[in-house]
């Protein structure tokens, strides 16, 4: 019986074909936009190289020195009593604020202050702000630098494809040393392999290749190096001030701790910093940071909020929303469609109930059209979905973000549609099939 | 086999209320083949509908095969109708997106029978119509002398034994109508099928074993 519902599904489908072109875009389309955003949340988001343990993340770019101001204006209100002027209150209008000036950190204070915290299982303090244009065979080739120490390598777990990591020698020593990603490879020296050894001159200083690591684009900027090198290469002396400095620092929590934890043992370390050194000039008085694991990053990107933890959740929200959105306008779309597909087969409706189908037959005749046709719809939606992928990733508008479709997000946009296909069907469906025998074949047909 | 005691049916719309049946006391012999006649709107569709058990009267009773019907819906009287009724309408009713074949299958889905017999049982029905060489066509390649005959196999492949027929030759010329009208005989003949047929056509009418007239949902004759 299923098989002659999905065989009349399918002539229904070829010979209503605007119809069937209609809500086959509705569901392709949907299902395509829908495994887009999932895949570009999974790239972002998701717990992929570099950024595995994501989640045991803090990171924290700036540090800020502020102190508040208050300036009291007073102002007199006025009224009119009787055609007279008369003062009435008197107003002290505090005009409240923060002065604030911030930057990343100086490397001393990081290996001061923060380099042994408890909940803290390792640390990495990285300068990823240093671009170094060179030439290739005469074209210019922009090399983004992360100045950093050896456990860079660790937090973000890059597959090294040869060679080694940065060592704790080679930042003692300040080893003109680099570990290259593949991406840069292959723009400077046209191979990925047998790199071992050769040299890059950026700047003036010559370093030499110990690693290769395999390139892995993220949209959050700051996190795809092109080179890694030792930061006591650069010249720590020359800092901006005692506190200010060029370095950022990323917090891998002990397994036991949480990130709250390791956010609270910052705040508390930060504490201990002296504010009357000489470089805090303007007598700053507090010391403000924003802490963030990678998901608040990202939501941050999003949405600003003074709270991360609360930004978070709130773009959470929205990309739910926006989700549900995208799958509920075209359901309701297809609602409307198969009302009225189904309601021009009220003369068949009304044979097959004269025939002996009950309402239950009826129902299931239709839901299993709309299957059919949703089923269709989902493999034209993951088409859709890998050539928007595709479109994307060649065009580079994403930056150097970099999205692969995770058959899981097949899967979930597949049973959302179905979800929403078999609802779609389910109240045309119903609806039809309590019509009255005598009325449905009112209809004239063949 | 049918048998309708002061059987009445009234319309009723917000504005007027239309007697369609009036009091119908009728029986109607297992193996019978009667015809109803009369002018347009007199309550011939009606009183089918109420024996087909496709509407329910206002008044009276009405019971099928020995079985008085009370409830009109659900389950047990939609396997009801499935068993014992077969229908052929004025315009034919047939599913445009099935081919010959299947739309005559289509009694049979409600029944537990497997694909095969199915279209075992819709080719003999077929072949009793005369129409085995059209299985693979569908209902817009048909002239209507051949879609009355898919209905007529469609209304008999479930053997069923009363088949109710509203004006099938009503949209048929003469010789396609004699045609039609030659198979019911011949079912009513040789399976004792009891059919019960409206028609506007005497000569036709004449042809079948009794003929009661209705005018203004009364029976007249
Ligand atoms: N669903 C309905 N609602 C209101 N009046 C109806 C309905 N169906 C039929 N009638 C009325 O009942 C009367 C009998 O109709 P019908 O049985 O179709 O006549 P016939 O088949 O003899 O032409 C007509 O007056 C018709 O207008
Ligand atoms: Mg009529």
């Amino acid at each position: 019986m299923i098989g002659n519902y999905i065989i009349l599904a399918w002539r229904v489908l070829k010979r209503r074909r605007f119809f069937s072109f209609i809500s086959l875009f509705g569901i392709s389309f949907t299902l395509g936009i829908f495994m887009v955003i999932l895949s570009f949340l999974q790239s972002e988001l998701g717990d992929n190289k570099p950024l595995s343990n994501k989640d045991d993340l803090v990171f924290v770019s700036h540090i800020g020195l502020s102190k508040p101001y208050h300036d009291t204006i007073t102002i007199i209100d006025t009224v009119f009593l009787e055609g007279v002027e008369v003062y009435d209150t008197t107003y002290d209008i505090k005009s409240e604020g923060r002065s604030m000036t911030n930057s990343p950190f100086n490397s001393s204070l990081i290996l001061e202050y923060f380099s042994d915290l408890p909940p803290v299982e390792r640390y990495s303090l990285f300068n990823p702000q240093e671009t170094f244009n060179v030439y290739v065979n005469g074209v210019k080739l922009s090399i983004d630098a992360t100045f950093t120490d050896h456990n860079y390598l660790q937090i973000f777990d890059y597959k090294i494809l040869e060679g080694r990591r940065l060592s704790e020698v080679d930042i003692q020593e300040a080893n003109p040393v680099m570990v290259i990603s593949t991406k840069t490879a292959m723009n400077y020296f046209g191979t990925q392999s047998g790199l071992l050894g050769r040299e890059i001159e950026l700047e003036k200083q010559t370093y030499k290749i110990i690693g290769v690591f395999e390139h892995k684009a993220r949209f959050i900027p700051y996190f795809s190096p092109d080179v890694i090198i030792p930061y006591t290469l650069q010249n720590l002396n020359e800092q901006y001030s005692y506190y200010f400095g060029k370095h950022f620092i990323i917090f891998d929590k002990e397994s036991s701790a949480t990130t709250q934890e390791v956010k609270n043992a910052i705040v508390t370390a930060s504490d201990r910093i002296p504010l009357d050194h000489p470089d805090n000039r303007n007598n700053f008085e507090t010391i403000e940071m924003r802490l963030m694991t990678f998901n608040e990053i990202f939501a941050t990107g999003i949405y600003y909020h003074k709270d991360p933890a609360k930004g978070y959740r709130i773009v959470k929200w929205i990309i739910f929303g926006i989700l549900l959105f995208f799958i509920l306008l075209p359901t309701l779309n297809l609602i409307n469609l198969n009302v009225s597909r189904i309601m021009e087969r009220s003369s068949e409706i009304g044979v097959r109930k004269a025939f002996g189908a009950n309402r239950g037959n009826i129902i299931f005749q239709f839901i299993t059209e709309n299957i059919v046709q949703t089923l269709i719809g989902g493999i034209m939606g993951l088409g859709l979905a890998l050539l928007i992928i595709k479109i994307l990733n060649d065009s580079g508008w994403l930056g150097n973000a970099g999205l692969t479709l995770y058959p899981k997000f097949f899967w979930y946009s597949f049973l959302a549609t179905l979800f929403f296909g078999i609802l779609s069907g389910l109240i045309p469906a119903l609806k039809m099939s309590s019509l009255h025998i005598v009325k449905a074949l009112k209809e004239r047909t063949i | 086999m049918i048998e309708l005691d002061k059987v009445s049916k009234v319309y009723t719309t917000k504005t007027i209320e239309t007697t369609a049946l009036n009091d119908i006391s009728l029986n109607v012999a297992k193996g019978e083949f009667l015809s109803i006649m009369g002018p347009s709107g007199c309550g011939k569709s009606t009183l089918l509908n109420i024996m087909g058990l496709l509407d329910a009267p206002s008044n009276g009773q009405v019971k099928i095969d020995g079985q008085n019907i009370s409830n009109y819906l659900g389950k047990p009287m939609a396997k009801f109708r499935n068993e014992k009724l077969g229908f052929i309408f004025q315009s034919f009713h047939l599913i445009a997106d099935l081919s010959v074949i299947d739309n005559v299958e289509v009694p049979l889905l409600y029944r537990k029978i497997s694909g095969k017999e199915r279209k075992e049982m819709a080719s003999r029905a077929l072949d009793a119509v005369g129409l085995s060489n059209r299985k693979k066509h569908f209902p817009s390649q048909l002239s209507g002398g051949q879609k009355q005959r898919v209905a007529i196999a469609r209304a008999i492949v479930g053997e069923p034994k009363i088949i109710l027929a509203d004006e099938p030759t009503g949209n048929l010329d003469s010789v396609m109508g004699d045609e039609v009208l030659d198979i019911l005989k011949y079912l009513n003949e040789k399976e004792d099928t009891t059919i019960v047929m409206v028609t506007h056509d005497e000569r036709m009418a004449s042809k079948t074993d009794r003929l009661i007239r209705l005018y203004d949902g009364s029976q007249v004759a």
